[in-house]
């Protein structure tokens, strides 16, 4: 386990409640069909959970003595997923800051409430893992967060805080600069020119022995400074092709890592992302917005060429409870189903950089996983139950 | 033809269309699905027939008639066209919302509805909706938006046609208003009435008791000056048409009811997410409800509404609303977002009731809220709805089951012409 990612700041424990006692809690669930996100369903599998972890998985598995066991026979057993992207635990008005276009400073942590109720429907809808973070109403609005939607201590929950720096090619000014696509994309090129040039300083006074004042702190050019440095990477809002190849040039410029967000005509040049190991995170093809079918298609494009594809709602645009519904949707178009599954499983968990931690039911990584009462990808299929960190933290009661 | 076009033209009749006559001469049997009426139980290996635009055989054993196009349906479903009860499809963002009138009864939507789709890029011919077609959605409600107390009047259209007047079904079809954030909202922003729920009935009591003055000054003076307005609103109280109040808080659902009462009008309620409180009230009433989309809370045009204003998500309600007697119609309330989303997400609303299903509606109920229930509270089911002798033939042709989401529709006709195809 790679736990020198988690939680390195101290000022977490100021908010934390008491860590609870370890569980010691062992599940057995069996009986329904295992989609692990990495290899063929398992069909009348069986998982074994304990302290937090999956331990075991497979067709028999003896059931430990004290082992409490969950009956999922006839039921579909999914990964706990994860949305890759939405602004969900702040307030409407605490995600965009609007006066600043460019504000790497920002940090979603800082408007977050960890008890808001939307965590609630990402619960009820399987979701386990999920990114949130600020934007899309600059052109750089700050640092996401990677966290998990269940549970009272914040420190375990939270899975990566420097969760990626969130790009918008969208936003024009319409009485101040910039106000065209042109505009956006020399103002973000000249703030990575001048992070550079900050970085530089840095290093010079480094270099020269720290001698003198260091030079002056910017908090904005420190956090994009994390983005060139590869600690963190871009996630940009994107819909025109146009816009994609802009961000492909700045990426080869400043050798940053990546990945496009809603994406929507990302497919039109879908064989320069697979060349760049560009990954993107695509429409939120929920039953909310429907795009024409050409765009429809274009998961399955970019899926094609090789371009790793994450599906997201940008909740609260669309309820994390139907995160499933919009890869369901994107299977239409062509992506056969364990690949529509890792949408929001692994490849999300991928592109989020968590996927040591959640993903794909695996041997040694967290006990998160979905029981559903009928193919995970139905409309009318329902939750019935979700684990985390091998815990029952949602269980369907009748009549709901 | 004529007829039609005419009426179309006269602002003071609900008018019904008739099919353009010597559509579609050739018959057509749509032969070896699963029929499903809506309006009677599903028909193994059924066969639909339908001539000059109309439904004339549905069964297991009808008569093909000589000559026929056969269309092998074997191992599909045959449905009527699905009916969305609430969409601005169709209606240019700038067109939908008069900025600074809150009240804006003379206005109707079907002088801002554009079945041609996105300015300079139409092409002549038919009219074919083909991003709504590939959902199956064949008839529609089209108003105005909701960001002003009484957008105007609704049309109900077909989603193809042979030309502009061939695709009414019914227009005016109501009187669309709304109660709630979005009038609010708007107004606040411009610093001017209704700034409050308070304001909002206010006004729209005010003006209703003009429209009563009205009628009775013009009784007394048919020759004093017209006010198109209140004319319109005049034709509501006459209940020509109901009014389709916008109301999804229990407060503004209340004051819907409180308002219909006092000035005796029809009330059909809209979007509805606070409803299941009245819902004794509501069946007693005989008051309809057009729910929003199952997936989603808001029915409204805000991206990220106030939660607060809004009643928590509740997918039991089509369930628990029509155990409860409510007639109960599911709609998109779509809307176009530029040119990602010309289509909005009225495509999506087989996969809408496929929700309602897992919680707690039946498969049948659930086609009945997206066909026959919809049309029924449109007023057009004479002509829609359902797959009846004698109906329009709107049918569709889907390759699974209707709720899957693997399903695709493959075939549409309207009117007897085929309109759509995957």
């Amino acid at each position: 386990m790679k736990s020198s990612r988690l939680i390195p700041v101290a000022w977490l424990a100021v908010i934390a409640t008491p860590a609870a006692a370890q569980t010691d809690e062992t599940l057995l669930v069996r009986g329904g069909t295992i989609h692990t996100a990495v290899g063929a369903p398992i069909r009348n599998g069986a998982i074994l959970l304990r302290g937090g972890k999956i331990v075991a998985i497979g067709t028999s598995i003896a059931a430990p003595a004290g082992a409490r066991i969950i009956d999922a026979t006839g039921k579909d057993i999914v990964p706990g997923m994860i949305d890759n992207h939405s602004h969900i635990g702040a307030r409407p008005t605490d995600i965009n800051d609007f006066p600043k276009l460019i504000g790497p400073e920002h940090r979603f942590l800082d408007a977050l409430d960890w008890n808001d109720p939307d965590f609630k429907d990402a619960i009820e809808g399987g979701v386990t893992t999920i990114v949130t973070g600020p934007g899309s109403g600059e052109n750089v609005s700050g640092m996401a967060v990677v966290i998990k939607t269940f549970g009272t201590d914040y420190t375990k929950r939270m899975l990566l805080e420097k969760g990626g720096m969130k790009f918008a090619m969208g936003p024009k000014g319409r009485d101040r600069y910039p106000a065209t696509a042109m505009g956006v994309a020399a103002n973000l090129r000249q703030y990575l020119i001048k992070t550079q040039e900050y970085q530089a300083a840095q290093k010079k006074w480094e270099d020269d022995g720290r001698k003198g004042n260091p030079p002056a702190r910017d908090l904005g050019y420190e956090a994009m400074g994390d983005v060139l440095a590869k600690r963190t990477y871009v996630r940009a809002h994107v819909h025109p092709a146009t816009d994609v190849m802009t961000l492909v040039r700045l990426k080869e410029e400043f050798g940053f890592d990546l990945t496009l967000h809603h994406s929507t005509e990302a497919y039109k040049v879908a064989p320069e992302l697979a060349k760049r190991g560009i990954s993107a995170v695509v429409l939120p093809l929920g039953p909310r917005i429907g795009v024409t079918e050409d765009a429809m298609a274009g998961p399955y494009i970019l899926w094609k060429a090789g371009v790793k594809i994450a599906m997201h709602t940008d909740a609260p645009v669309i309820s994390q409870k139907w995160l499933r519904l919009c890869a369901a949707l994107a299977m239409r178009y062509g992506i056969p189903e364990e690949e529509a599954l890792k949408m929001v499983t692994l490849n999300a968990a991928e592109i989020a950089r968590v996927a040591d931690r959640v993903g794909s039911l695996e041997v040694g990584k967290d006990a998160d996983l979905t029981i559903l009462n009928g193919p995970w990808y139905e409309p009318a299929s329902r939750v019935e139950t979700v684990i985390g960190d091998g815990r029952v933290i949602y269980e369907r009661k009748d009549g709901n | 033809m004529r007829l039609i076009s005419k009426s179309v033209a006269l602002a003071g009749l609900a008018i019904v269309a008739a099919t353009p006559a010597g559509a579609q001469d050739k018959p057509i049997a749509i032969r070896g699905g699963t029929v499903v009426p809506v309006s009677g139980p599903a028909i193994p290996n059924g066969t639909v027939v339908i001539r000059g635009g109309k439904i004339v055989a549905v069964g297991a054993n009808v008569p093909v008639p000589a000559g026929a196009e056969i269309v092998d349906a074997r191992g599909k479903y045959v449905l009527p066209g699905l009916v969305d009860a609430m969409s601005n499809i169709g209606i240019a963002a700038t067109d939908q919302d008069e900025p600074a009138e809150p009240i804006n009864p003379a206005n109707r939507a079907f002088e801002a509805y554009n079945p041609f789709g996105d300015f300079g890029s139409g092409r002549g011919g038919p009219l074919r909706n083909r991003e709504i077609l590939s959902g199956g959605v064949t008839t529609m409600y089209v108003g105005p938006a909701d960001a002003t107390l009484i957008g105007g009047q609704g049309v109900v259209v077909k989603t193809a046609g042979p030309d502009l007047a061939g695709v009414v079904v019914r227009e005016p079809a109501a009187m669309d208003m709304t109660l709630g954030t979005p009038p609010k909202a708007a107004a606040r922003a411009r610093n001017r009435d209704p700034a409050t729920r308070m304001a909002e009935v206010a006004m729209l009591r005010q003006r209703l008791v003009r429209a009563q003055e009205y009628q009775k000054t013009r009784e007394q003076n048919p020759n004093g000056p017209r006010d198109l307005g209140l004319e319109a609103l005049g034709r509501l109280l006459r209940r020509e048409f109901p009014a389709r109040i916008q109301a999804n808080h229990p407060t503004d659902i209340r004051s819907a009811l409180r308002l219909a009462q006092e000035f005796g009008f029809d009330l059909v309620v809209d979007g509805g997410q606070g409803a299941l409180e009245f819902k004794d009230e509501l069946a007693t009433r005989r008051i309809p409800v057009i729910l929003g989309q199952v997936s989603h809370p808001y029915v409204s045009n805000e991206e990220i509404p106030n939660k607060e204003d809004y009643p928590p998500m509740d997918e039991r309600l089509p369930a628990n609303l029509t155990r409860a007697g409510v007639k109960t119609a599911i709609a998109t309330f779509s809307r176009s977002f530029g040119s990602l989303a010309p289509a909005g997400s009225a495509k999506w609303l087989l996969i809408d009731a496929g929700i309602a299903s897992g919680y707690g509606l039946s498969e049948a109920d659930v086609l009945k809220a997206v066909t026959l229930i919809p049309a029924e509270i449109l007023g057009v089911a004479n002509r829609v709805g359902s797959l009846e002798v004698g109906k329009d033939a709107d049918v569709i042709v889907l390759d699974g089951p209707p709720l899957s989401v693997k399903t695709w529709v493959q075939r549409v006709y309207v009117g007897g012409e085929l309109v759509f195809q995957k």
